[in-house]
C-alpha cells in the first residue's frame, strides 16, 4: 500500500512537471536552425541586379541553379533564355555570391570568457598537425548569426604558438563539421616573430617596444623546423613524427602557408626564408605595412589577407584612415587582397565583413572592386575559386538576395540565401529573441 | 549661419557682408555626434582597488594629447562622456568633454556640464572572469546589498552633516549624497535583466532614479520597466558573445527599447568604434527596422538628452552650439566620410588640411631620418630605438 502510494505520488508529480520539462527542453534546443535539405527543384532568380563578384555587374539578370550548381547566368535585356523551374522574382533587388571570411576562429569558441567553450589555442610551439576542423562547432550560435548578413563561407583557423596548426574551409549551414567542410586542411598557420617586442611591464620594465634580442634565434628555430620537416619527407623514417608529417602538403604545393606578420622586415624575412626552403604557396595575414613593399609582394606572387578594416592605426603619426584604405593601396599596386576580421571580438564581428568592404568604398574604391575583396579574391587566396566566390556557370549556387546594397548597413537586408543550392534559414538565436520580446510588448 | 559659436539662423541665402562662407553643395550637414560612453583621452580608467571609488574623477586624469581625440573629430564626434571603468559597483565620476584637439585638459572639459558617475553591474564587478575570490561582492546578490549599504551610509552621513554636529568630511559620501539629492546622475554599466531591474528598485527605495543604463544589452527584456522608471538606454549596436552575460545580447536591442518608449543612444566604449558611430546607428535600420530619423537621433539628440545637454547640443537649432559636421554622403551610410568638423563654430577637423599635415609629417620624418643617418655616418654613439606603445582603454582595462 505504501509503495503504491509512493508510485501514485511520483506519477502525480511527473504529470505536473512533464509539460514544464518538455517546454524547457524545447527552449534549450533552439541553439541552431535546422540545416536545409539538398536542392531538389530547379530555381531561377529573375530581374535582380547581379553582382557577379569578379568586378562585373548585370542590371537585369537571370540566374538559374540546379542540383546545387549555377547552370545559367544571363542578361535578360540582351539575351532571351527560357526561365526554368520555380521563378523567384527579384526585380529591384540584388544578388551576390556568398561572402567568404578568411582567417576566422568561428566554431572554435562560443563565448570568449567561458573557458570550457574555448578550443582555440593548443599547447606547443610547432604543432601543424593540430586540426581546427574537428573542433569546429557547426551548431554555434555565433556561426548562424553571420548568415543574415551574407557571410556564408569561412576559414576556421587555430591560434597560438609559432605554428598554430591547420585550418579548413567550411560552409555555414551544416549538421556537423564533416558536412560543413568544403576544403579540408587547406593551410598551415605560422605566427612570425616580431623584431620589436614590448617591455615586460609587469616586471617593472618600460612597456615601450625595443628590438627583440631573440629575433634571430627565433627565425633559426623556424628554419630548422622547416628543414627538418623537409628532410623527414624525403626519408623513410623509422618512427612517425606527426608534426613533420603534417608539413608535407606545403612542400608538395597542396597546402598554403599563412604567415601572420605585420612589419615590413618581418614579412620580407618570412617570404624569403620560406621560399628558400621550398614552401612556395604563401599568404600574408595582417600585413599592416604591406603597402610599403608591394613590388616585392608582386615579384614573389604573395597575396594578402589584410588587417581588419575597422581598427585604429598603429602609430600616432599614421594617417587616421590608414586601416580603412590599406586594401585599396594594395589593389592599386596589383596585389591580390582579401579582407578578414581577426582582432578584438573577431568571431561576432565577422558578420560585419560586408561593411568592411563598404568602408573601403568610402576611401574611393569602386563598389564592385570592393566586393571582390570578400568574394572572388578570398576564394582565390583560399583555393576554392573553382566552386565559390563568383556567380558563374558551373560554380556552386552559394548566393543570396538582398533588398538593397549589401555593402551598406542601411540596405543590407537578406531575403533569401542559398548554400550549394540549399535554401538556408535566415533565422537565428537573435532573431528568435527579437520576435519573442517584440511580441511581448505588442501583446500587452 | 553661425555666430559666436552658436547657430544664429537657419535658412536660404543668409550670406551677407563679412561672413566666411563654406560651400557645401552636394554635401550633407548634420549636428555633431555625441558618444555617451568612451574611454579615450585619459591616462587611466579604473580605480578598482575597492568596491566603491566615488571619490575619484576622470577629470583629474584627462590626456589632451591622446591622438584618439583627433581621430574622433575625423569621425564627426563633437561631445564625449569619458567614463570611469567597470571594475567596481560604484565607480568614479565622469568627465564630459568636447574634443578640442590642441586644447589642454581644462580646455577639453564641457563648461558647466551636469555631474555624472559611473556604476557597474555583473561579471566585471563580481570579478568573475579573473582569479579573484576575496573582494565583496562575488554575486549579483551581493551587488544589491552593496548599494543598499552605501546609500544607507550616505543618508546617515547627510543627517549628521545637516545636524550641525561635528562630522568628518568624506568625499566619497559627499558624492553619494549628491546622487540621493538628484544633483548627480548615474550611468550604469549593465547587461542582464535581473540586475537592471534590481538597480531600478534600489534607486526607487532611496527615492531617486537611475539616469542611464549603459551597454544594457538585455534592456529589450525589461524595456517596459525601464520606461516606467524613466531611465534611458545607451547600448552597443551589435556586440555579443564575449562573456556569458552577453549570450542573449541582440542587435535588435536598440529598436525594441526605442519602440517601448525608452530614450536610446548608441555608444562606443572603444576608440575604434567611436570614430564611426554613424555606421553603428545605421545598423538599427538593418536589424530592427528603425527609421533613418530615429537611428540618427541615437548618436545625436538622444545621447544629448541622456547627458542633460539637449538644450545646448544634439540638433541643428537656432541658439544651440554650432557643433557641425559636413559629410561626403548620407551620414548613416557606410560610404560617408566626415570632411569638416566644427565645435562651437571653429573648424577642428578639415580633410583638406589633414592632407597638408600628412605631407608635413612625412617631410619631417624624412628629415629626422636623414639627420640620424648623418650622425651614424659620423660615428656618433647610437641609441637603441624605442617604439612607444599607447595603451587603449575599454571598460575592463585595469
Amino acid at each position: 500500500m505504501k509503495a503504491y502510494n509512493l508510485i501514485k505520488e511520483i506519477m502525480k508529480t511527473l504529470k505536473n512537471i512533464l509539460p514544464i520539462l518538455i517546454m524547457s527542453f524545447g527552449f534549450i534546443v533552439y541553439s541552431q536552425q535546422t540545416p536545409a535539405p539538398l536542392q531538389k527543384e530547379v530555381l531561377t532568380i529573375s530581374g535582380a541586379t547581379a553582382h557577379i563578384g569578379n568586378g562585373k555587374i548585370i542590371q537585369n539578370s537571370i540566374i538559374t541553379f540546379e542540383n546545387g550548381k549555377i547552370v545559367a547566368v544571363a542578361d535578360a535585356t540582351t539575351s532571351k533564355i527560357a526561365l526554368r523551374g520555380t521563378i523567384i522574382d527579384a526585380s529591384e533587388k540584388h544578388v551576390y555570391p556568398g561572402f567568404i571570411a578568411p582567417n576566422t576562429t568561428l566554431g572554435l569558441v562560443e563565448i570568449d570568457a567561458v573557458r570550457p567553450s574555448r578550443d582555440l589555442d593548443e599547447l606547443g610551439q610547432f604543432i601543424p598537425n593540430i586540426r581546427s576542423l574537428i573542433a569546429y562547432n557547426a551548431e554555434s550560435r555565433v556561426v548562424e548569426s553571420l548568415r543574415p548578413n551574407g557571410v556564408l563561407i569561412a576559414q576556421t583557423t587555430p591560434r597560438g604558438g609559432i605554428i598554430s596548426g591547420t585550418s579548413s574551409i567550411v560552409q555555414l549551414d551544416a549538421w556537423n563539421w564533416e558536412d560543413a567542410a568544403i576544403k579540408v586542411d587547406d593551410g598551415i598557420h605560422l605566427n612570425w616573430p616580431e623584431s620589436y617586442v614590448q617591455g615586460r611591464w609587469w616586471l617593472g620594465e618600460s612597456s615601450a617596444e625595443k628590438p627583440n634580442k631573440k629575433y634571430q634565434e627565433e627565425l633559426e628555430s623556424i628554419t630548422s623546423f622547416i628543414v627538418n620537416s623537409k628532410t623527414y619527407g624525403k626519408s623513410t623514417p623509422e618512427t612517425i613524427n606527426e608534426s613533420y608529417k603534417a608539413m608535407q602538403g606545403l612542400f608538395r604545393g597542396e597546402q598554403k602557408m599563412f604567415i601572420h606578420a605585420n612589419g615590413e622586415k618581418e614579412m620580407i624575412d618570412a617570404v624569403s626564408i620560406l621560399k628558400n626552403n621550398g614552401i612556395d604557396n604563401l599568404v600574408l595575414v595582417g600585413a599592416y605595412e604591406a603597402y610599403k613593399i608591394t613590388d616585392y609582394l608582386k615579384q614573389h606572387d604573395v597575396p594578402v589577407l589584410i588587417q581588419r578594416v575597422h581598427t585604429t592605426p598603429e602609430g600616432d603619426d599614421d594617417d587616421y584612415d590608414l586601416p580603412y584604405k590599406l586594401a585599396k593601396l594594395l589593389v592599386e599596386e596589383g596585389v591580390l587582397v582579401a579582407l578578414q576580421s581577426s582582432g578584438q571580438m573577431s568571431r561576432m564581428n565577422t558578420r560585419n565583413l560586408p561593411f568592411y568592404a563598404g568602408q573601403v568604398v568610402g576611401q574611393g574604391m569602386d563598389k564592385e572592386k570592393a566586393l571582390q575583396l570578400i568574394t572572388e579574391n578570398p576564394a582565390k587566396i583560399l583555393g576554392i575559386d573553382n566552386s565559390y566566390g563568383t556567380l558563374e556557370v558551373g560554380k556552386s549556387a552559394t548566393l543570396f538576395i538582398s533588398e538593397g546594397d549589401a555593402l551598406d548597413m542601411m540596405s543590407n537586408q537578406l531575403i533569401k540565401a542559398f548554400i550549394d543550392g540549399r535554401e538556408i534559414s535566415l533565422e537565428t538565436h537573435q532573431t528568435e529573441l527579437w520576435k519573442r520580446y517584440t511580441n511581448k510588448y505588442s501583446n500587452k | 549661419m553661425v555666430k559666436n559659436g552658436k547657430i544664429e539662423k537657419i535658412g536660404k541665402n543668409l550670406a551677407s557682408g563679412n561672413l566666411l562662407t563654406i560651400d557645401a553643395t552636394g554635401k550633407h550637414l548634420t549636428t555633431g555626434i555625441i558618444d555617451e560612453h568612451s574611454h579615450i583621452a585619459a591616462t587611466s580608467i579604473n580605480e578598482g582597488g575597492q568596491n566603491s571609488s566615488a571619490e575619484v574623477t576622470i577629470e583629474d586624469v584627462l590626456d589632451p594629447e591622446d591622438i584618439n581625440i583627433y581621430r574622433n573629430l575625423a569621425g564627426g564626434v563633437t561631445a564625449i562622456q569619458i567614463l570611469h571603468g567597470s571594475a567596481n559597483p560604484i565607480g568614479g565620476r565622469s568627465a564630459i568633454i568636447k574634443p578640442r584637439w590642441g586644447a589642454d585638459a581644462k580646455g577639453l572639459l564641457y563648461k558647466d556640464a551636469p555631474k555624472f558617475i559611473k556604476f557597474a553591474l555583473g561579471e566585471n564587478v563580481k570579478q568573475s572572469n579573473w582569479q579573484s575570490y576575496s573582494r565583496f561582492p562575488q554575486t549579483r546578490m551581493g551587488v544589491e546589498q552593496l548599494y543598499v549599504n552605501y546609500f544607507t551610509r550616505a543618508k546617515e552621513y547627510e543627517v549628521k552633516k545637516l545636524s550641525g554636529k561635528p562630522y568628518r568630511y568624506d568625499l566619497e559620501m559627499e558624492v553619494l549624497v549628491e546622487i540621493l539629492n538628484k544633483e548627480r546622475f548615474i550611468s550604469c554599466h549593465s547587461y542582464v535583466q535581473s540586475e537592471i531591474n534590481m538597480l531600478m528598485k534600489v534607486a526607487e527605495r532611496f527615492n531617486f532614479r537611475i539616469n542611464t543604463f549603459t551597454h544594457i544589452l538585455e534592456g529589450y527584456k525589461v524595456a517596459d520597466k525601464m520606461r516606467e522608471h524613466g531611465v534611458g538606454g545607451s547600448t552597443f549596436s551589435d556586440w555579443w558573445a564575449y562573456k556569458y552575460e552577453v549570450k542573449d545580447a541582440i542587435p535588435h536591442n536598440a529598436s525594441i527599447m526605442a519602440a517601448a518608449g525608452v530614450t536610446v543612444a548608441i555608444n562606443s566604449d572603444d576608440a575604434e568604434m567611436s570614430r564611426r558611430l554613424n555606421q553603428e546607428a545605421a545598423k538599427s535600420i538593418k536589424y530592427g527596422g528603425m527609421s533613418e530619423e530615429e537611428a540618427w537621433k541615437m548618436v545625436t539628440l538622444n545621447p544629448a538628452k541622456l547627458l542633460h545637454l539637449d538644450d545646448k547640443v544634439g540638433s541643428i537649432k537656432v541658439g544651440k552650439d554650432a557643433d557641425l559636421v559636413l559629410w561626403s554622403d548620407h551620414p548613416l551610410s557606410v560610404y560617408a566620410i566626415a570632411e569638416k568638423t566644427l565645435i562651437e563654430g571653429a573648424v577642428y577637423f578639415d580633410i583638406e588640411k589633414d592632407k597638408l599635415q600628412r605631407a608635413a609629417i612625412k617631410k619631417e620624418k624624412n628629415k629626422l631620418i636623414k639627420l640620424m643617418r648623418d650622425d651614424k655616418d659620423k660615428g656618433i654613439k647610437k641609441k637603441i630605438p624605442v617604439k612607444k606603445q599607447k595603451k587603449q582603454f575599454t571598460c575592463e582595462s585595469l
